[in-house]
């Protein structure tokens, strides 16, 4: 059978948290080996899109459909999606007191033995070995979550990946090294040459597209993709008139259909 | 509106044990030593979850007693002396003036007047010589074959200076057995910058009743760390093991970890007198509650220039038929210049730590596991499969509570 050519494809979606519609009817597709980016205004709903792809329970899917490789795991749990191969970081991970990262290794290595000399070399090209003995984000600064949250990724292996902005609230030193994480985490594989990971990432202040260039850029305002394109023209606009500039554009368009 | 008395949190019948219902006397006559090795199997695979080991490998020497009298009595290093507590209190004149009763008066209460009237005391005597630095743990096991007795022990530990030790004290009893008494006894003195790494579990059924009662002297540069485990909770366990950092820069380190269950009263505390100058205490307790009442406290008592702190930490997982933690971590200075802190905290398994790890491939009971283990700090135990199985019972349970 022949893979199915779209890693992720979302039908109609919409999805509430606590009985409130925060994503209403919304369609994307995002095929083999791109890379897309998610902006739009905070609020909108672009971290309650990719906490329902992955799972959580809060993230209430009623109506539509999410279909994962040709899967359809709407009705999926968090861990079942996890293990077919979808992975996220958070914007703001919870701390485990008492779980260290080591943990989450050790759990990885558990069940892929075979992995466990990768994994050593991966914690000392990111230089994560001080980052291995401390609980779970407790103390960490900014731009230290996104690099743990980040290289959990690349231990874990996902064939999807979903990043919550991992370019918001930290400095430009930080900004380097997670921009460069980011890259290698969706750059070529040795063994998938033609194509990068599929990934979606969401960016609010589009710097990390400075580092990992997109394939496509999709404009989220109020729960709905209203706009998608060219990520170069698409951020360009964002950067001169902001997101208002969007519903003007929007708005004007709408008149010319009419 | 029903309040909460304070007396109220310990029902009177299940922490006052009457005694005289309880055989104190052997009736049977004292047993042969045997070597570990000798030790019946079903007995040893018991002994086991408590961390004592019959093979002994990684083990510097071992005494069990089993009811009324020890029966194994082995130490395999010559900077270490190992005796029946009976047998060292004849042999040496100054035991008894200077150190027996004198970490743990004898006056304390009704259980420490019932040991001191025991007219053949046992239990265990350990001396590690001047420097001395014994590489295995020295390992105690307290055994309990029937449940119709009060079994009493007297221990005394004793580290000449520079003198180290890890000793492991397994607490528990036969498979089967119900009901039965312990009471034990332990006085250490940690020498001039020695240092004594105390870890004790505990293992009883629903019916037993315990009352361990603890008394450590340290002197300057000392250091004594106790780790306290009580894995399968007894009936009601009242224990408040109290260390005197007497010498200048002496220090002390408690980790106690309650697993409670339904039906169990299980009363933990700690007292550390910090009198010397420079003399440092951390406790930490941590208790998962799955029914059953656990009252975890502790007190520091600062009286020259000092560091304390004492942190109480529980999980209520579930608290049916009036299951609850009471936390009651507790300071008082009288120095100007001791610096002493506490905090107390109570919650459940938080359900987006739990999810956060399911997002990385964990099942949920995989995840409460994790969880609970590094909430607990149980890596500190060494114990094996005892403690995993108990933690996925836990685990089990929050699963299947409310999230």
């Amino acid at each position: 059978m022949r893979p199915n050519p779209n890693t992720l494809k979302i039908k109609a979606l919409c999805v509430q948290v606590e009985g409130q519609e925060l994503i209403h009817n919304l369609n994307l597709t995002i095929p083999e080996g791109e890379v897309h980016a998610l902006l739009g205004p905070n609020g909108c709903g672009k971290t309650t899109l990719i906490m329902a792809i992955m799972g959580f329970p809060a993230y209430e899917v009623s109506q539509g459909q999410i279909f994962f490789e040709g899967r359809d795991i709407t009705e999926l749990g968090l861990t079942e999606r996890a293990r077919l191969g979808i992975g996220l970081t958070q914007q703001r991970p919870p701390t485990i007191t008492g779980v260290r990262l080591q943990h989450i290794i050790d759990y990885v290595i558990s069940n892929n033995p075979q992995r466990s000399d990768e994994i050593a070399r991966l914690v000392s090209d990111f230089k994560m070995g001080p980052f291995l003995d401390r609980d779970i984000h407790a103390g960490l600064s900014g731009g230290e979550i996104k690099r743990a949250e980040l290289f959990q990724l690349f231990v874990t292996h996902p064939r999807l990946a979903l990043l919550d902005e991992p370019d918001s609230g930290i400095d430009m030193d930080a900004l380097k090294l997670v921009g460069e994480m980011v890259n290698a985490l969706l750059s070529k594989d040795p063994h998938r040459p033609a194509k990068r990971k599929t990934a979606l990432i969401i960016t609010h202040t589009n710097q990390i597209l400075d580092y990992v260039p997109a394939d496509k850029a999709h404009v989220m305002l109020d729960g709905r993709i209203l706009c998608s394109g060219n990520p170069y023209i698409v951020i360009n606009e964002i950067k001169q008139h902001g997101y208002e500039g969007c519903v003007t554009c929007l708005q004007a368009a709408k008149e010319i259909r009419s | 509106m029903k309040q909460l008395d304070f007396n109220d949190n310990q029902p009177e019948d299940s922490l006052n044990i009457d005694l005289g219902k309880y055989r104190a006397v052997p009736d049977t006559p004292s047993p042969a030593l045997i070597a570990p090795g000798q030790v019946p199997p079903a007995d040893a695979r018991v002994m086991t979850r408590v961390g004592v080991s019959a093979a002994e490998l990684e083990r510097s020497a071992t005494y069990i007693q089993e009811d009324f009298f020890p029966v194994c009595v082995a130490a395999h290093s010559e900077y270490l002396e190992l005796l029946p507590i009976a047998d060292a209190l004849a042999k040496y004149d100054w035991l008894r003036e200077k150190y027996y009763w004198q970490a743990v008066p004898a006056n304390q209460d009704k259980y420490t007047a019932q040991a001191s009237t025991v007219s053949e005391p046992q239990g265990y005597f350990i001396r590690v010589k001047a420097g001395a630095k014994i590489p295995y743990p020295v390992q105690a096991c307290l055994y309990m074959t029937r449940g119709d007795i009060v079994q009493t022990v007297h221990n005394i530990v004793i580290l000449e200076e520079g003198a180290e030790l890890k000793l492991i004290t397994g607490c528990t009893m036969r498979d089967g057995v119900r009901a039965g008494v312990h009471i034990g006894i332990t006085e250490s003195y940690v020498g001039i910058n020695a240092k004594l790494t105390s870890t004790m579990v505990h293992s009883w059924s629903q019916e037993t009743q315990v009352r361990p009662h603890s008394g450590t002297i340290v002197e300057a540069g000392g250091a004594y760390v106790e780790n306290y485990c009580s894995l399968q909770p007894a009936k009601s366990v009242k224990t408040n093991p109290k260390t005197w950092l007497d010498g200048k820069g002496a220090s002390a380190k408690y980790l106690t970890i309650i697993l409670g269950s339904e039906g169990a009263a299980i009363d933990t505390g700690g007292e550390v007198y910090l009198n010397g100058k420079n003399t440092s205490a951390e406790l930490a307790h941590r208790a998962v509650c799955t029914g059953g009442r656990i009252n975890q406290t502790g007190l520091l008592v600062g009286s020259n220039v000092c560091r304390a702190h004492v942190d109480c930490a529980g999980m209520v997982v579930d608290a049916r038929n009036d299951g609850f933690i009471l936390s009651i971590p507790g300071l008082r200075s009288s120095h100007p210049e001791a610096r002493m802190s506490h905090e107390a905290s109570i919650g459940k398994i938080a359900p987006e730590q739990v999810e956060y790890l399911q997002s990385r491939g964990m099942d949920e009971r995989e995840a409460i596991s994790l969880i609970i283990r590094g909430f607990l700090g149980a890596d500190v135990f060494g114990l094996g499969a005892e403690l995993d199985a108990r933690i996925e019972e836990i685990a089990e349970l929050a699963g299947h509570g409310e999230a």
